[in-house]
């Protein structure tokens, strides 16, 4: 685990923790329950906040069903892992998981102009569940997965093996 | 239509097994590395490849590399076995029904979580019969002894046996770039023996990969 307060945690060679470090470490602490909430939707409403997205690409944007399957699979990953980061409070979670990974999937099977939808719709699928101040919390992690996957610097295509 | 539930078999969605954070641990009451399923990892000191590099020499000369090539040989049967096994463990399926791209995803994400570099593959001459690999930061050729010849000897028996195995086709390399001859990074080329064959005169005359790859292309 590497989250915001590790860097707390990281320095009784140094010092006691002051004023403000504990400041900070009382704020996370008092938005534990919000975001235990904000989790818990996301668990077990899992399919029920997907499948709706994984419908509208099929049938009004007409995708072919495999490029939609994968897109899915790109889209729920992306959820877990902005949720276990919501829940650190560390978009850098996002980071260091998905990196080299999700983006090459996304080069590999070419699902960009899926998933670039498929992130619209998941904002507004989201918005529906949660309110501003929840989505708030999600933010962060999803933009960082957003931008991540749309960001395509490593330079091996895979595509043209497959 | 694509259901989102038999998307998540038993709620798994396997994803980059060798995340760094994830992969390696530590026992550190008995003083050991370990990988996530337990087994021993090595952190190899700068000094002791080096070491190894010019012992080598001095005890073997010119067989040296020959030495390093077959020990990379070695190293590469077991670590596409190792490979193999944990990633069919790990996405619960038997490795056939892998897909290309995660496995080969795999592959590059392992070499980097392990600290050998940033490995590429390279599919531009594949109507013809090669595969390319480029490695990048390697710690292995940046511990030999700088030269005019390519000396990722290690690294070309592990790829060697690595894409021998994998595409069940009698397999050789070539290294044609060198970080220790003053490129940019280390170039290898795979291909069939009778096909490669010419590939070890043009290394050895001093010439540069993209001319090596224009004269293979020529050669049809």
């Amino acid at each position: 685990m590497t989250f915001k307060l590790d860097a707390l945690f990281d320095s009784p060679d140094k010092q006691y923790l002051d004023a403000n470090d504990l400041s900070t470490l009382s704020q996370y602490v008092s938005s534990i329950p919000e975001r235990m909430a904000v989790y818990r939707t996301l668990r077990d409403q899992e399919i029920a906040i997907v499948q709706p997205i994984a419908d509208a690409l099929q049938q009004q944007a007409g995708h072919p069903e495999p490029l939609v399957e994968r897109s899915v699979r790109n889209g729920l990953m992306v959820l877990r892992y902005a949720a276990m980061a919501m829940l650190l409070d560390d978009e850098g979670f996002v980071e260091e998981r998905l990196q080299g990974w999700l983006p090459e999937m996304v080069k590999a099977y070419e699902t960009r102009a899926v998933d670039q939808q498929l992130f619209q719709l998941l904002h507004k699928q989201l918005g529906k569940v949660f309110s501003p101040a929840q989505l708030g919390l999600l933010k962060p992690s999803l933009e960082k997965a957003q931008s991540l996957m749309l960001n395509t610097r490593e330079t091996v295509t895979l595509a043209g093996l497959l | 239509m694509v259901s989102v539930a038999d998307l998540l078999t038993d709620g798994r969605l396997p994803g980059n097994y060798f995340a760094q954070d994830l992969y390696v641990r530590g026992s550190t009451e008995l003083g050991l590395l370990e990988n996530r399923r337990g087994d021993r990892l090595l952190a190899i000191p700068d000094a002791l490849l080096q070491a190894i590099y010019s012992g080598l020499e001095k005890e073997t000369g010119q067989a040296s590399r020959l030495v390093l090539y077959n020990c990379g040989r070695w190293w590469g049967k077991n670590f596409y076995a190792r490979f193999c096994e944990e990633l069919a463990d790990y996405y619960k399926q038997p490795l056939a029904s892998l897909s290309m791209a995660e496995f080969l995803q795999s592959l590059q994400q392992c070499w980097k979580t392990h600290g050998w570099g940033q490995i590429h593959l390279d599919i531009t001459y594949r109507d013809r019969g090669f595969l390319g690999v480029e490695i990048w930061h390697s710690p292995f050729t940046a511990a030999a002894p700088q030269g005019q010849k390519p000396s990722g000897d290690l690294e070309r028996g592990i790829l060697e046996i690595f894409f021998t195995q994998l595409t069940g086709r009698e397999l050789r390399c070539a290294q044609t770039s060198c970080t220790a001859k003053g490129d940019d990074c280390n170039r290898f080329i795979l291909g069939l023996e009778k096909r490669l064959a010419p590939v070890e005169g043009m290394v050895a005359n001093g010439q540069a990969h993209q001319a090596i790859m224009q004269t293979l292309m020529q050669q049809g």
